[in-house]
């Protein structure tokens, strides 16, 4: 019990962000913990910014080249980038900006359906990128299913190619990413009664509801479900950084409740 | 007459320090040194008729109306028209006059309902009365909260009922609250969360050992079979034989094992319909702990069959 990490509720100022482990910083030198935190403290900001800015892109270049000298110093290296995960979904919205006649698209269109007594939108279907659209006759489209944020880019264009091509005058305005569904694998089986003996103010455990716990994470806001294996799904990202944060918070308290 | 001192308080002019004897039957208050009656006309508290005890009388008419409720709001004092007694209470057609049953408080309307719900359910799975007030208590912070006004009131109630249980300390299954209430089990459950943020309590972890005396009480199993299968459902959470399953599918399997190593056997389908669970749930969970039988035996059971022909399924 000697990697148990304190409760966040009373330690820190940003509730949900868990102290290093103890077990990982015997490893660091103490001059180069210092950089690194003060390293993490500069990626921070430089995430901030680039996600001030709105681009995924220059996020995440921020992200690897604010760790490419870090990690030559130290032999710490941020557990995303050991662990394969992967973002599995992303939901993101645009606007067509003009009515549409949802019959006409449902009948031109290949690989469209739409039940009007059912849901009021056209649900089209395309195969490159894998990717399921819901267009509504306000001229607002909901692109879901792609596996990278520009590949969801693409699709939406792509849709609204489809839509152009249909006769209507389609833009492209506010293409947004609403939500990045990530998952990933810690690799061993994790206690989740302890996890949810401690962190009981951001965990919910009910065997009789879900076999996952659920752990709202505030300071990435973001929703983790977690398995008994080991699996961690993670979801409620709006930037691809804010999965890798999250995992990267949760990978040490989940190390504490390593099942021996 | 007496004359008030300063301090509002009556008082003998010849002893102001003297203790004054009250008579509540006479309406006095008399000077204990020197018998002079300072008071005049304190209101009688004492009781307005005579009473005898009288053991057939189902009204007792020493208390004037019913018991507060203290969850209610009716501290208020409000009073109603009660029915009439008599003859001259009905009109000519023989309904009654004076009728006064619509105008109840209508906030407590919804709270009174609700009472009665959580009362009904609680009385068809046999509940005892601190659970049924703790139920209402919690029920009564919730609407107070008002963040969970748009549920429906019955799955409020049922959810309340449900962590009243569990804070108890013996807790019920979502499937059991489910089979009293017309909410359907996401409904509770989605309600259980909400209250539990709303009130930020939080609750107890279900374990398999809550469930045992009641799954096998009404299955008929004898103590010794109960605290066999106690002891399977605990070993087997303890040597993680059953990562991830439902403590309810445990225990379910593990009182299927000891059932079919005693004389009291159970089929799994009439152990499923008790627990709620699926005859193939336990028998998935079954096949997780047959392996590891020997060591989750107590070791004083005595088996009438052996741990080599229990089934295998």
């Amino acid at each position: 019990m000697d990697h148990m990490l304190p409760s966040p509720g009373f330690s820190i100022p940003s509730i949900g962000t868990p102290l290093a482990p103890a077990g990982e910083e015997e490893m660091i030198l103490p001059s180069a913990q210092q950089q690194q935190q003060q390293q993490s403290a500069q990626q921070h900001n430089q995430q901030q910014q680039s996600q001030q800015q709105g681009q995924q892109q220059q996020g995440q270049q921020a992200y690897s080249g604010g760790f490419t000298p870090h990690s030559m110093m130290q032999p710490h290296t941020p557990v995303s980038n050991v662990f394969s995960y992967k973002i599995r979904n992303i939901v993101s919205t645009v606007n067509l900006n003009c009515k549409l006649d949802l019959k006409k698209i449902a009948l031109h269109a290949r690989n469209a359906e739409y039940n009007p007594k059912r849901f009021a939108a056209v649900i089209m279907r395309i195969r490159e990128p894998r990717t399921t659209a819901l267009i509504f006759s306000s001229g607002k489209m909901v692109c879901t299913g792609a596996k990278s944020e520009d590949d969801s880019r693409l699709a939406a264009r792509k849709y609204a190619r489809i839509v152009q091509k249909l006769g209507f005058p389609a833009k492209f305005l506010e293409f947004k990413i609403q939500n990045m569904v990530g998952s990933c694998d810690v690799k061993f089986p994790i206690r989740l009664e302890g996890l949810v003996l401690t962190h009981s103010q951001f965990s919910s455990y009910e065997p009789e509801l879900f076999p996952g716990l659920i752990y709202r994470m505030v300071k990435p806001r973001i929703v983790l479900l977690i398995f008994v294996s080991g699996k961690v799904v993670l979801t409620g990202a709006k930037v691809r950084g804010q999965i890798y944060e999250a995992f990267d918070n949760i990978y040490p308290i989940l190390k504490s409740f390593k099942k021996q | 007459m007496a004359s008030r001192a300063r301090l509002s308080e009556v008082c003998c002019p010849q002893h102001p320090e003297a203790h004054l004897i009250e008579d509540y039957r006479a309406g006095d208050q008399i000077c204990s040194e020197c018998g002079l009656v300072v008071g005049d006309r304190v209101i009688d508290v004492g009781s307005e008729w005579r009473t005898f005890s009288n053991e057939k009388a189902n009204s007792d008419p020493s208390r004037v109306g019913g018991p507060e409720n203290p969850l209610l709001n009716g501290s208020d004092l409000s009073t109603i028209i009660g029915p009439g007694t008599g003859s001259a209470s009905f009109d000519g057609f023989g309904g009654t006059k004076y009728q006064n049953r619509r105008s109840m408080s209508s906030s407590d309307r919804a709270l009174i309902n609700a009472f009665r719900e959580i009362s009904n359910m609680a009385d068809k799975i046999n509940l005892p009365k601190t659970i049924v007030d703790r139920a209402n208590v919690l029920f009564k912070q919730v609407h107070d909260g008002k963040n969970l006004k748009g549920r429906s009131n019955d799955a409020i109630a049922s959810a309340s009922l449900y962590i009243a249980c569990r804070q108890e300390g013996v807790p019920r299954t979502f499937k059991e609250i489910c089979a009293v209430s017309k909410i359907s089990k996401k409904e509770i459950g989605r309600c259980f969360k909400l209250i539990l943020k709303a009130l930020e309590t939080q609750v107890d972890l279900i374990t398999t050992g809550d469930f045992m005396s009641r799954f096998c009480s009404n299955l008929g199993l004898p103590t010794s079979a109960q605290k066999a299968a106690t002891h399977i459902a605990r070993k087997a959470v303890d040597l993680d034989i059953v990562p991830g399953r439902s403590p309810i599918s445990v225990a379910a399997a593990a009182i299927y094992m000891a059932s079919q190593a005693s004389d009291d056997k159970r089929t799994q389908k009439e152990i499923g319909d008790i627990a709620g669970v699926a005859d193939v749930t336990i028998r998935q969970s079954y096949k997780l702990m047959y392996p590891h039988a020997k060591e989750l035996f107590p070791e004083d059971f005595k088996f009438s069959t052996p741990i080599e022909l229990l089934p295998q399924l």
